[in-house]
């Protein structure tokens, strides 16, 4: 067991060193002139090689490539904003949170009505709940995010006015100048975009859970478990679903690392200035350090819960420990 | 080479060997051990004549004939095919021979393309090497199909709307196609039912009688291979461990492995069957990437003597003529006795036989 | 005579496929005698595992339907409530499965696997489940069966596995064991060592065993009575000897002709002309008639009833052809059997 931690984490580091150097060079190749941008439109040349220089633009590719891993590693530090000048670090820390909250609470909704949708119409296949569960998971794969967003903030928010239609509130340090803070407000803004973020990927689950349980309610250790007289109750519970979740927790887990880095239409939609929206905004500034630092922070979220998924996966099915 | 060398061999396999290594490490891959899958089998094969190959799973059959064929790289050894050394043969230069050895494989219904239809199947093998016309390779494709015993006409269907023995016959034509010289089969008929497989058996001796095939038939079925083989060798654990005439091995089978093999197998007569004493094998075929030292068989043969069998591990040599065992205790009568112990004058050392 | 333990009457099941009806079991009577071992014999698709999961109750059941009657010890199990089939599952009538590699929960360790079979049936403590289970292990003879129990089915071989099967199988000390195809997916000396297992077995424990298999071999070796089925019905019956010593039907001399033997050379084995019909549409008449070399012209319009032809009561096949005939065919192959036996 211990040996097959190292091995994931050693694995986990290739990948981080992978990534980063992979989105350090897309970045590097964009052709567009940040020291130009840095230094204002109404600069001279000269000044602009002053920036470049400040910047160190003007260094060779590998050492700036150097110089930007070490930050990263011993300082923790993703650079600074060559808009702002503030601390990429602290951008994403202030985006970071409401990302998560999305995701979360949008994964903690997916998993309650499709885990129960998917056993269901698993077990009653052709019945009127699996084929109304289909209907749904068509309308839920194809549907656009954004759309389901708005007819949701308008019926629910705007017409009903049920919940608010945009922004976010703070749970633990709420800042002086807030308006709202605190659990109950940070929950009563999030209902909206995570619901509408779980109505959307719920869809691929219920399907996916769907497949898994029939899978294996045909496997042949479920007909030893009828064969020993258990009734179909504990056939499902001790045979059939701990084996059928298997696969649901790595989707779970490379799904919340994906979504981590990219639910940006609901986001834009619900006015919440998570990480979807920073990025939004600093491509448009091409302030390419806190683009890096989605991306960057993205793909470390991914690897983190694939890891997290590993053991986990490792600690459920028995085959694996040995390996 | 004890394997009697006459210079009309179509194949000679010589000490082949496949390791595969066994890797522990977290960054750095150091190889812990090897599993010996193949480890050192010599034969050679007689233009014309069925080598039979018979052991468990696991024994190495299969790799065997895949190193043979270069489909893996063996880790040493020498395979000759018509006196040339094939061994150190490039892919490239592989390519003009493989039309001489072709395979039917163990499952028709894996093994066949579900997306092309059998005219294509049959005849991709001549595309491949460019030989003839579109319309001569569809009259050949036609001519196949009606030789294994199809309706040339079925030409455009696809492999699902055939049963699994007519399948099975798809591939033999496949296998036939080029007018190759030797055909491995490995494990043709284990996956069909009896009364079907009894129609694959008699194709494959029609067809080796018609045009003069060679065959290195691979099964676990011991009948099987009786029925179809003219020599038959035994494997146990990536070796051969005996090698004989088919009536020979099966009449006086001299190492312990086969003898209870042999008489592990039930016999379709209730009276025969039950009256016989079969030796049943304690215990499974153990671990291959520590198998166990000298005669691999020791821990689980009935002969077993201490100091003697844990210790050196037997040649495969001559017992009689056309008849190699690899032990130094071989069965002196058959059937054997499950308690007898070798007597004391079979004590002796029997290798300088060889 | 004693009450029969299972007595199967007229037994029909069908699915429902896509296709169209499938009528898998068309007709099967059949009685087994209590530590009696039955042996059913027959290609895929003759109809033999299903018969079997018939009468454990195991199809599934949006897709078939069965009539006829299922008499275990005078009940009814195809009406028997589900509840009441639950009881009976694994308890009085158990199953062994034919591939030992995919009959077992990878993520439970075997010890739970046992002993859910007690616990499943009787209100003991799980203490006491897990002894029964570590006993059932060492009858079985899995070596340092205390450590193994607590293994899980990944870390055990393919006949090691089917050992464990066994055991779940005779844990609850059944009447009777179905046994499908039990040998079919190990190798010989595993085969040989599980057929000798099962056979000590069943004499210490005394239950009635159906055989299922394709292997003729196995059948003679383990049976006392045999029944041949082919196209989802029975077509020859009898006691082992005379099934073997005396066949008298077409399909069952094809099945013995064709087969390759230890103990004999054939040189060209005699071969069963065509497949097995689809059961979608089987033949008209007697199934096996497209196939027969002795298909008369009443074959193809009537289908033979299983009737005693010889002088043995107990052996009753189902075919048109005259008494003599057969007997003389039947006597024509032993005895070609025989001599490719002593050569």
């Amino acid at each position: 067991m211990l040996r097959y931690l190292i091995r994931r984490l050693l694995w986990a580091l290739v990948l981080f060193i992978a990534v980063t150097f992979v989105t350090y060079v897309i970045f590097f190749l964009v052709p567009a002139n940040p020291a130009r941008l840095a230094a204002g439109q109404s600069a001279t040349p000269e000044r602009v090689e002053e920036v470049k220089h400040f910047l160190g633009l003007d260094r060779p590719f590998y050492v700036q490539y150097g110089k930007f891993l070490k930050r990263l590693v011993l300082e923790g530090s993703l650079g600074q904003s060559f808009v702002t000048r503030r601390s990429v670090n602290e951008e994403i820390l202030r985006a970071a949170p409401i990302t998560a909250s999305l995701v979360f609470g949008a994964m903690v909704l997916v998993l309650s009505i499709a885990i129960p949708l998917g056993i269901f119409s698993a077990l009653r296949p052709r019945s009127l709940l699996d084929r109304a569960a289909m209907i749904y998971v068509l309308i839920g794969i194809s549907l656009p995010s954004f759309w389901i967003g708005l007819v949701l903030s308008y019926v629910v928010g705007f017409k009903l006015g049920l919940t608010p239609i945009a922004g976010y509130c703070e749970v633990f340090s709420v800042p002086e100048a807030a308006i709202c803070g605190g659990l109950w407000d940070w929950a009563y803004h999030m209902i909206l975009p995570c619901l509408t973020l779980a109505i959307v990927v719920a869809g691929t689950y219920v399907r996916f859970v769907r497949a898994e349980v029939m899978d294996t309610l045909s496997m042949d250790y479920v007909r030893t478990a009828r064969a020993k007289g258990a009734p179909e109750p504990t056939v499902i519970r001790s045979h059939v679903l701990r084996n059928a979740m298997l696969p649901v927790v790595t989707m779970v887990g490379m799904d919340i690392g994906l979504l981590l880095g990219g639910a940006i239409f609901i986001e834009t939609v619900f006015g919440l200035n998570g990480l979807g929206g920073t990025a939004i905004e600093s491509i448009g500034r091409f302030d390419l350090p806190v683009l890096q630092g989605v991306v960057i922070f993205g793909a470390i979220a991914i690897i983190a819960f694939s890891l997290v998924v590993d053991l986990l996966y490792a600690w459920i099915d028995p085959r694996i420990r040995l390996t | 080479m004890s394997t009697a060398q006459t210079g009309n061999e179509l194949l000679v396999v010589e000490g082949l060997k496949k390791h595969f290594p066994v890797t522990r490490g977290i960054i750095f891959q150091k190889e812990i051990a090897t599993v010996k899958a193949v480890d050192g089998v010599s034969f050679a094969l007689r233009e014309g004549e069925t080598l039979g190959i018979v052991g468990e799973s696991g024994c190495g059959k299969s790799t065997l004939v895949r190193c043979i064929l270069k489909l893996l790289e063996p880790t040493a050894g020498r395979v000759l095919f018509q006196g040339e050394d094939i061994t150190g043969l490039s892919r490239r230069e592989m390519r003009p021979l493989r039309r001489n050895m072709m395979m039917v494989f163990q499952d028709p219904y894996a093994s066949l393309n579900a997306r092309k239809r059998v005219g294509f199947i049959i005849g991709e093998a001549l595309e491949l090497h460019r030989i003839g016309t579109p319309a001569e390779r569809r009259r050949r494709v036609q001519e196949l199909l009606e030789v294994v015993g199809l309706n040339p006409e079925h030409y455009n269907r696809f492999p699902h709307e055939f049963s699994g023995g007519q399948r099975q016959r798809i591939g033999v034509a496949r296998a036939l196609a080029v007018n190759p010289k030797l055909i491995f089969c490995d494990e043709p008929v284990s996956a069909l039912d009896v009364s079907v497989q009894a129609q694959i058996l008699n194709l494959l001796k029609d067809l080796q009688r018609e045009f003069g095939l060679t065959y290195v038939f691979i099964a676990h079925d011991l009948n099987v291979v009786r029925h179809i083989s003219d020599r038959v060798m035994v494997m146990y654990l990536g070796k051969a461990v005996e090698l004989a005439v088919r009536d020979e091995l099966y009449a006086q089978p001299k190492h312990p492995y086969t003898g209870a093999l042999l008489s592990a197998v039930p016999i379709p007569s209730p009276d025969t069957g039950r009256a016989r004493k079969s030796v049943v094998l304690e215990g499974d075929v153990p671990n291959p990437i520590n198998p166990p030292a000298a005669c691999n068989f020791h821990p689980r043969c009935p002969r077993f003597q201490a100091g003697r069998c844990d210790v050196d591990t037997p040649p495969l040599a001559p017992i009689l003529d056309d008849h190699l065992v690899a032990c130094h205790y071989p069965l002196e009568r058959w059937p054997m006795d499950i308690a007898e112990q070798p007597a004391a004058a079979a004590a002796q050392p029997v290798e300088s036989a060889g | 005579m004693s009450e029969p333990l299972l007595d199967v009457r007229d037994l029909r099941t069908e699915f429902s496929t896509d296709d169209g009806i499938v009528r898998a079991v068309d007709g099967v009577s059949f009685t087994i005698e209590p530590g009696q071992v039955l042996g059913i014999v027959g290609e895929s698709g003759s109809g033999k595992s299903v018969t079997c999961l018939t009468v454990m109750g195991l199809n599934d059941a949006k897709f078939a339907t069965s009539t006829g009657e299922v008499l275990f010890r005078g009940e009814d199990l195809l009406k028997a409530p589900g509840a009441r089939l639950r009881e009976i599952r694994g308890n009085e009538i158990a199953m062994i499965f034919q591939d030992p590699m995919t009959s077992l929960n990878p993520v439970h360790k075997i010890g739970r696997q046992l002993a859910e079979a007690v616990l499943l049936h009787e209100d003991v403590p799980r203490k006491q489940a897990y002894a029964r289970a570590l006993e059932l292990l060492k009858a079985v003879g899995i070596p340092r069966a205390e450590r193994r129990i607590d293994d899980y089915p990944h870390q055990f071989s393919g006949g090691m596995r089917q050992r464990v099967m066994i055991a779940m199988a005779l844990i609850n000390n059944p009447d009777l064991i179905i046994a499908d195809e039990p040998t079919t997916a190990l190798d010989v000396t595993t085969q040989a060592q599980i057929l000798a297992l099962l056979k000590r077995l069943q004499e210490d424990f005394g239950s009635a065993v159906i055989m299922i298999t394709h292997d003729l071999g196995v059948v003679a070796e383990t049976a006392d009575e045999v029944i041949v089925m082919y196209a989802a019905r029975i077509v020859e019956r009898g006691h082992v000897r005379s099934i073997f010593n005396e066949p008298r039907h077409p399909y069952s001399w094809g099945l013995m002709g064709s087969l390759p033997r230890l103990d004999m050379n054939v040189e060209r084995l005699y071969q069963i002309p065509g497949q097995p019909p689809s059961l979608l549409n089987p033949p008209a008449g007697c199934r096996f008639h497209p196939r027969c070399a002795y298909a008369m012209p009443i074959c193809r319009e009537q289908d033979p009833a299983l009737a005693v032809t010889g002088t043995d009561p107990s052996h009753e096949e189902a075919c048109h052809l005259d008494a003599e005939t057969k007997a003389r065919r039947a006597a024509e192959l032993v005895s070609s059997l025989m001599t490719g036996a002593s050569t």
